[in-house]
């Protein structure tokens, strides 16, 4: 209907329905990024005419997409009335999950957070559960916010996620984990809400977070490491994330350090393992006292003893940080970022010591330009950065302009052709694997 | 004798931070000598921002933060009640960030609406401590400097604990939820339903909000009504579950309910047995005395954790009086220590019959 209502509308040069969708999304993108808001700086930058620009706001009105501001700055005569992007048009779903626990939140359609939730989750508990807990939570969150239908699902899942070979197309995740194989989480989760999918790596994710509302704002040239049981990279590069040919770009704890791998040696369970060892031969009275107390340790408490000063715990996390910070060296020659920032349960607990350790590997290793201005920070975002990237992924794949011309005329990504039939085909390929016998009935 | 040593708290936090981040326990905030005469010498000036100044819990929430800052010279030059009012709570930050305070500890009246005023705050030059929870997309160290919260995800998890033994096999819980955007009701009643979930599937779940305390009442019995077989109701806080209490006895309706902290009249309630069955409760003194610290150290430029918990304490109608000691540091009132013993009397009673 609203294609029809485009083509009526179409005044001025003959288009087909294709040009009309292009000159759709690319005056949706100039307000929604607020490029252009004026009815005269769209005309400018789209370089599209003024009867079309009018059609074509008129008609994203009509569809929700768009509305009229307060006004803007005149330039002699009337000022002109600003054009806003209905930031609350639909609704985006987020989550991250990791090793130990899971985050889940609601964001408009600008990608600002509304509310979030974190929470221990075991991801070996297996994925039944996991998709369970994330359900509940958005349908509790959809219904206590009382936001508009959501248009999507970000997730941020650990390890490296492969791109898919066409728009909405879903990619199997987490098949290195025993009781994830074979599952079709994102299938299930996708039907679930009947909305598209996308999912990136924690780190990937992380870094677009931290670029967007973190420590990296405003900053096109960053890199974000990620300090865990693993250890991992994310990379923005003159704006743009970078994903890699398989999209598994980062993993930098696969570097040797030795005949280790680093995670091996500067990971959160490594560190750890350093830990129990230092406090059952007294090399660190505080962390046997811990370790008495508790009967475990964990990396947190080795930052808790290194706050306090215990020698040993100092000392072992100064050095992971220069392992950590020898990794990295090359990657700040290659790409001269402004900004590292390090994330993780490794770097929330590491203290100063950490962040001395990568400081001065880094400082020492890179060239003097590539350093000069560089900035070596901790994450202030915690895991939020995963929801707040998790909710820019969305927005990217939904808005470039490929996609937007496949959906904008309908008014809702959920109208795009290709998703309703991705959508009837996954419903389809689960019904199937539900409808299969389970166990061979006897001759 | 209080089972719960601080090292046994200090164990159990169950809820993340509000950027994910694990806890450091309250009692790991302590200032060395060398601090503490720091902070002395520098007679360091603190306002407190709350929602309000009348309930038990903020008044014990500022015996605490008074006691612990003047233990270290420092002045509690101003408390803001803001009476629920997130209009009076910005007009409040941005008047002390032009007046002669060093620090401020503020409890943010909802989510984004007064997410801004806090940073600028922070932005004038002062450090600002919150309680309970962050708005949404404030960062700690830019926009603040720590979170000091009870652990609302674990007093949750208790009150469904508690509430279960009351809940039949396939019977109905209801959860009486706040409507207003707030950090610390939310992890309360995600966690409800959480325990309940992988405790009790067999339990149905209904809710009924309200979005100001008088319609609490209300909400409750709408609840009953809709659900004939309710056999339980966990509440968000003690205020709208003595609300439900008052309304559900003026129709003869006894239920069991839960609820969070051990307010006067929710005490009197267990004591004589009443419809209130247990109480995850915060300890608001401890809680301010460690804002109070938590504030301190950031003055001083020491690095501070960005989300400071303490657990919550379990309180059932037989340990009221002892809890009530250790959660307001005061001895029970008369009446409560009445009730538990005539109830007690009673029961021996029932017993030698």
């Amino acid at each position: 209907m609203a294609e029809e209502k485009t083509t009526l509308r179409s005044v001025g040069r003959p288009r087909s329905v294709d040009a009309a969708q292009a000159s759709l999304a690319l005056l949706l993108n100039l307000v929604r990024t607020g490029a252009a808001t004026t009815r005269q700086e769209l005309e400018r930058r789209s370089e599209l005419g003024r009867a079309v620009v009018a059609d074509r706001l008129a008609t994203m009105i009509e569809l929700g997409l768009l509305k009229e501001g307060e006004l803007g700055q005149a330039t002699g005569g009337r000022a002109p009335r600003q054009m806003r992007f209905r930031q609350d048009a639909g609704s985006l779903l987020v989550s991250a999950i990791d090793q130990s626990s899971i985050a889940l939140g609601i964001a408009d359609l600008n990608g600002q957070m509304l509310v979030e939730h974190h929470e221990a989750a075991q991801l070996d508990a297996g994925p039944e559960a996991i998709l369970d807990r994330l359900a509940t939570i958005f349908d509790w969150l959809l219904q206590e916010t009382e936001k508009p239908a959501p248009w999507g699902i970000g997730l941020a899942l650990p390890g490296p996620i492969e791109k898919p070979a066409a728009d909405f197309e879903i990619v199997p995740v987490l098949q290195t984990i025993q009781s994830w194989q074979g599952f079709p989480f994102l299938e299930r989760l996708s039907m679930r809400f009947g909305v598209p999918i996308f999912a990136r790596s924690g780190v990937q994710t992380m870094t677009m977070g931290e670029a967007k509302a973190g420590g990296g704002r405003g900053l096109s040239d960053i890199i974000y490491v990620k300090l865990g049981r693993s250890i991992s990279a994310g990379l923005i590069s003159e704006g743009q994330l970078h994903r890699g040919a398989q999209g598994a770009a980062g993993m930098i704890g696969h570097s040797r350090v030795g005949d280790e791998l680093l995670e091996a040696v500067a990971g959160a369970e490594a560190i750890a393992r350093e830990g129990k060892a230092a406090a059952e031969d007294g090399r660190s009275p505080y962390l046997a006292q811990t370790l008495e107390r508790q009967g475990e340790l964990s990396v947190v408490d080795i930052g808790h003893a290194a706050q306090l000063g215990d020698l040993f715990c100092v000392e072992l996390l100064g050095r992971c940080g220069r392992l950590v910070g020898e990794a990295l060296a090359p990657l700040t020659n290659l790409v001269n970022p402004s900004l590292i920032v390090v994330g993780g349960v490794v770097a929330e607990s590491g203290g100063d010591s950490l962040l001395a350790g990568i400081r001065e590997a880094v400082y020492r290793q890179s060239h003097p330009m590539v350093s000069r201005d560089l900035q070596i920070m901790r994450s202030q975002m915690g895991a939020s950065s995963g929801l707040v990237g998790a909710a820019q992924v969305v927005l990217e794949e939904l808005f470039a302009p490929a996609m937007l011309q496949g959906w904008v005329g309908h008014g809702s990504p959920l109208h795009h052709p290709e998703f309703q039939k991705s959508l009837e085909r996954v419903t389809a390929a689960l019904a199937s694997k539900a409808a299969q016998p389970t166990g061979r009935v006897a001759p | 004798m209080n089972s719960k040593t601080p090292g046994d708290t200090a164990m159990s936090i169950a809820g993340l931070g509000p950027h994910g981040e694990r806890a450091v326990p309250a009692d790991q905030i302590q200032l060395t000598q060398t601090d503490a005469a720091q902070a002395r010498g520098r007679r360091f000036s603190v306002a407190v921002v709350l929602h309000t100044t009348t309930s038990d819990w903020s008044k014990q929430e500022l015996a605490g933060i008074a006691a612990a800052l003047g233990l270290y010279s420092a002045a509690l030059v101003e408390v803001v009640d803001c009476n629920f009012d997130f209009e009076l709570q910005v007009a409040a930050l941005a008047r002390l960030a032009r007046e002669k305070v060093d620090a401020v500890i503020s409890i943010p009246i909802g989510n984004a609406r007064v997410a801004q005023a806090h940073r600028a705050l922070t932005q004038s030059g002062r450090r600002l401590v919150l309680l309970d929870n962050a708005p949404t997309g404030m960062l700690p160290g830019t926009d603040y400097a720590s979170v000091v919260s009870t652990d609302n995800f674990g007093l949750g998890q208790s009150c469904a604990a508690m509430l279960s033994a009351h809940i039949p096999q396939g019977g109905a819980a209801g959860i009486l939820g706040y409507g207003i955007d707030f950090f610390a009701t939310h992890e309360r009643e995600i966690a409800f339903r959480k325990w309940m979930g992988s405790h009790r599937p067999d339990v149905t779940l209904v809710r009924e909000r309200f979005a100001d305390l008088d319609g609490a009442g209300a909400a409750a019995l709408a609840m009953v009504e809709k659900t004939p077989g309710l056999s339980g109701i966990f509440a968000v806080w003690d205020v709208p579950a003595m609300k439900a209490v008052q309304a559900l006895a003026q129709k003869n309706i006894d239920i069991p309910i839960t609820t969070v902290d051990l307010g006067n009249e929710v005490a009197l309630d267990m004591a004589r047995h009443g419809m209130i069955k247990g109480v995850g409760a915060q300890l608001p003194y401890d809680q301010g005395s460690a804002a109070a610290r938590v504030t301190l150290a950031a003055l001083l430029g020491l690095p501070v954790p960005p989300w400071v918990a303490l657990a919550g304490r379990e309180v059932t109608p037989s340990d009221v009086i002892e809890a009530y000691q250790v959660i307001w540091h005061l001895p029970a009132p008369r009446t409560i220590i009445e009730s538990v013993r005539s109830s007690f009397a009673a029961q021996i009673q029932d017993a030698g019959e």
